[in-house]
């Protein structure tokens, strides 16, 4: 079981959201490069080399540090820009690299063998010997776990395993295993995995129909919402969709994983880091949502229950849920 | 200091400030805001190379940005070698197909700016609304997140217009803004405030107006405090006390 | 239009998918095992661990009957291993002498470092660098994933140290996930799904809410509603040096589906003929090929016969 304090690992899509996270209390913010390296690679996001080496340095100061995402899957014939982010934010002083990807964990261990190296979620290690694997062959020091698990599970994974494992304990959930996952894929062609992009912005379309709104992508409805109607994004796990002549949100409704009433679970079960999603949500909500974990954390740490805390308006639909934590998915 | 206790009479529900700028900015054509938001636009631009260089990409693609309580809209083409806001009547009718309509209230598009609000909360809750190119909608959000946006900060800074008060009193404009940026702590005060204290008219109106200013003053300075936010500086304390 | 002959190309059959009756999954691999020229039949449950158990006790004789036609045999495993049981029945196919391995999650991958195994489509490999990581640990033939491109699967051809297997007919598995969709279908739970799952031999069709034909749920996998079909770019697979073609079953007349493939393979029969015989025959859904042609996967690029 874990001694140290939950770590809790923050997200940025930007230097003002890093800056943000930490003065709400981030022990650690995740970031990433500019370009499809990374799984957040959405327009207007993300940091330049000069930006990530400037908030690498704020951070530090501080006291906190940065973990830099170069979580996609290589494109065959093209490993240079993958390789690169790789080198650069070892360069850069990142206190960790997050990467899904086999033949990338490997040329990190050869290429920077002092740089820690983090699983990325999108690697999807959901067991033990799937997890040892990557720290026996690539020497994986922490593991962010898929959301697949319930709490139970994750106790058990970490009585067997040999290194840290961190959890999401807030924000937009993929009910799919992560990275193994094509669905905006075959909708749009650009795939989560090797472009970096779930939903893109270039193929979503609202469109007014009367008092309803639609949301499309690609050639495919999402939704239909009536104007009172809380909104979601228009990802396709969370869209309605008509099987056997009724419509439902099949996969999951419109909601956001929110963990913070099982801190003291996911620290008994001997959880290391805690994770925050939303690089691609604005400073406001990353400090918002950063602050109430601190506190929540903060509190937990010294056996007392969480302080109440409204995330309700920054979660999609409005509503959350403990995701598989609880076991209500089986 | 804000903090006078006047105890105002609630104003009736319709009668939201931003309502009530725009009834009272009614007979202020929008022609005359231009001058305004080019500087301001500037202002931005200067300050915040970062936010435009993430803008780039954008080229020249056109927002129509539409406050919906206002009785007109702004056109902002944010990418182009020299970004274009001008306001434009009413909710924008015959300028043409923007690449994209974004509707929100004025003070939500202002918390957005300055990165009081997020974007998706708003856009969940159903008070924001976009129609075309979401993927420029994406960008410009993101861009303008990343900068830090703090209008009255721009505005009054060493680098900002304010700083060079000639040529900023010789837009027709200019001498309500700098008064209304010197009392004021954001734009939505410099938009209702001193145009309706110069239309003169309906003066208990004004002071319920006024009342409510303070109640938000308050406001903004509770949520920046609670974010830890910068806060805006000591010039904000006189300029209430001036203003009771 | 006619293939480039190629006599060694493999034309393989993945592993069923859905949850067939018994009897049926018994018949249906009796038949292929008899009637249908495939050179590699993959045995076994990749979706949903629950299901294994009533087909288990006729594996035995499946695999003999594939077998002793000539066929190879491989057994695949689940796609998304959480609980221990699961672990379990892994370790034991991984720990079992003589038979090949189709590992389709990288714990498997793990088990069976340093003996031949078939790295299967739900482990990730989009390059060249990872392929040659598996290769160097045992990888004696990669099933690649299905939303490759042509340039991506003509980039890891080139440096290919193993046998690669393409995806070329069938609806194609896009996600897998601890939840059932089937159950939730049905307003069950999953641990009391009542095996709904096999009211649908091919797939639960999903419509979005405009009626266009969308996805197919197969318990806790979603696939896509089109079906794959790459009859038309065989020629260009096999110049590109794929040496293995994977059929999907389906409850279509699939020996029929077969010889259609293995035709155009051995160069004896023309692409846009064959496509058109597999219209008439194999009425899942319409085709698609959008993967293959860098574009959305449920869209149907170029001329078609």
């Amino acid at each position: 079981m874990s001694e140290a304090p939950l770590e809790l690992v923050c997200p940025a899509g930007t230097p003002a959201a890093l800056r943000a996270a930490v003065e709400a209390g981030a022990d650690a913010v995740y970031v990433g490069f500019r370009d499809e390296t990374n799984a957040r690679n959405y327009p207007g996001l993300n940091f330049s080399r000069p930006e990530l080496g400037q908030g690498v340095g704020y951070a530090h100061e501080l006291g906190r540090k940065v973990y830099v995402a170069v979580n996609t899957f290589p494109a065959a014939g093209n490993p240079g820009p993958w390789r690169r982010a790789v080198d650069d934010a070892a360069g850069l002083g990142a206190d960790a690299i997050i990467i899904a990807d086999i033949g990338l964990l490997d040329y990190a261990r050869r290429r920077h063998p002092e740089a820690r190296r983090h699983l990325s979620v999108q690697a999807s290690a959901s067991n033990a010997e799937a997890i040892r694997f990557y720290h026996e062959a690539f020497g994986v020091k922490r593991v962010v776990l898929p959301r697949v698990l319930t709490v139970g599970e994750i106790a058990e994974l970490n009585a067997k395993i040999p290194v840290e494992t961190e959890v999401f304990a807030f924000g937009g959930m993929c009910v799919m295993a992560e990275g193994r996952c094509a669905l905006s894929s075959y909708a749009t062609g650009r795939s989560p995995n090797l472009d970096g992009v779930c939903s893109p912005a270039s193929h979503v379309r609202y469109e007014r129909r009367g008092a309803k709104l639609i949301s499309r992508l690609g050639d495919f409805t999402v939704n239909v919402f009536r104007d009172d109607e809380a909104r979601s994004y228009p990802t396709l796990c969370k869209g309605r969709f008509v099987a056997g002549g009724r419509a439902s949100y099949l996969f999951e409704e419109p909601t956001s994983l929110n963990a913070i009433a099982m801190l003291p679970d996911l620290m008994a079960a001997g959880v290391r880091a805690l994770k925050i999603e939303g690089r691609q949500r604005g400073r406001a909500y990353v400090a918002q949502v950063v602050g109430a974990f601190r506190r929540a954390i903060d509190a937990a740490a010294r056996g007392e229950p969480a302080p109440a805390s409204d995330l309700g308006a920054v979660t999609e639909g409005h509503r959350d849920t403990e995701g598989a934590y609880a076991g209500s998915w089986r | 200091m804000s903090e006078t206790p006047r105890q105002a009479p609630p104003l009736p529900p319709p009668l939201s400030p931003v309502l009530l700028a725009g009834f009272a900015l009614r007979p202020v054509p929008p022609a005359l805001l231009g001058p305004f938001l080019k500087l301001a636009l500037s202002a931005v631009s200067r300050r915040h190379p970062d936010v435009m260089a993430r803008l780039e990409t954008l080229g020249d693609a056109e927002f129509l940005i539409d406050p919906v309580d206002l009785p007109f809209s702004f056109l902002l083409r944010p990418g182009a070698p020299s970004p274009v806001l001008e306001p434009v009547g009413g909710d924008g009718e015959g300028i043409g197909r923007p690449t994209a309509i974004i509707r929100a209230p004025l003070l939500a598009l202002i918390d957005l700016l300055e990165g009081r609000l997020d974007g998706d909360a708003l856009f969940f809750s159903r008070d924001l609304t976009i129609e075309g190119d979401t993927e420029a909608v994406l960008t410009l959000r993101n861009a303008l997140d990343s900068g830090e946006i703090d209008l009255i900060e721009d505005l009054l800074s060493p680098l900002g217009p304010l700083d060079r008060p000639a040529r900023w009193a010789l837009t027709a404009f200019g001498a309500v803004f700098t008064r209304a940026a010197r009392d004021l702590e954001t734009l939505r005060d410099a938009f209702v405030a001193p145009v309706a204290r110069r239309s003169g008219a309906q003066a208990a109106e004004i002071r319920e107006l006024d009342e409510r200013l303070t109640a938000l003053h308050r406001r903004v300075r509770q949520v920046r405090q609670v974010h830890g936010a910068r806060a805006p500086g000591g010039g904000v304390a006189k300029a209430h006390a001036g203003k009771g | 239009m006619t293939a480039q002959s190629s006599p060694s190309a493999k034309l393989t059959l993945g592993p069923i998918l859905f949850n067939w009756p018994a009897e049926t999954w018994r018949d249906f691999y009796f038949r292929i095992a008899d009637e249908a020229p495939v050179d590699i039949v993959y045995l076994g449950e990749v979706v949903c661990s629950k299901r294994a158990p009533f087909f288990e006790p006729y594996l035995p004789e499946v695999a003999e009957r594939l077998h002793g036609a000539g066929k190879e045999v491989v057994w695949s495993t689940l796609a998304l291993i959480v609980s221990e049981r699961e672990m379990d029945a892994v370790r034991a196919l991984a720990a079992a002498p003589d038979i090949l391995v189709e590992a389709n999650d990288i714990s498997c991958v793990a088990l069976l470092a340093g003996r031949p195994h078939v790295v299967g489509p739900f482990v990730n490999v989009y390059n060249e660098a990872t392929m040659t990581c598996l290769v160097e640990r045992g990888a004696a033939r990669v099933v690649l994933s299905n939303e490759l491109s042509a340039r991506a699967l003509a980039a890891l051809a080139k440096a290919a140290g193993a046998e690669l297997e393409v995806q070329v007919f069938g609806r194609l598995p896009l996600a897998i996930s601890v939840r059932c969709y089937h159950a939730r279908a049905h307003n069950l739970h999953k641990d009391g799904c009542q095996y709904v799952c096999a009211d649908d031999p091919d797939g639960m069709a999903l419509e979005t809410l405009d009626g266009e034909a969308f996805l197919a749920v197969n318990g806790t996998q979603t696939m896509s509603y089109t079906c794959c079909n790459l009859v038309l770019e065989l020629d260009r697979l096999l110049k590109m040096g794929i040496g293995c073609f994977r059929l999907w079953p389906h409850s279509t007349d699939m020996v029929a589906v077969t010889r259609i493939f293995r035709g155009v393979l051995d160069g004896r029969d023309d692409a846009a003929a064959a496509w058109a015989r597999l219209a008439r025959l194999a009425n899942v859904a319409p085709f698609a090929n959008g993967f293959y042609h860098g574009q959305e996967g449920a869209k149907l690029v170029g001329a078609q016969p």
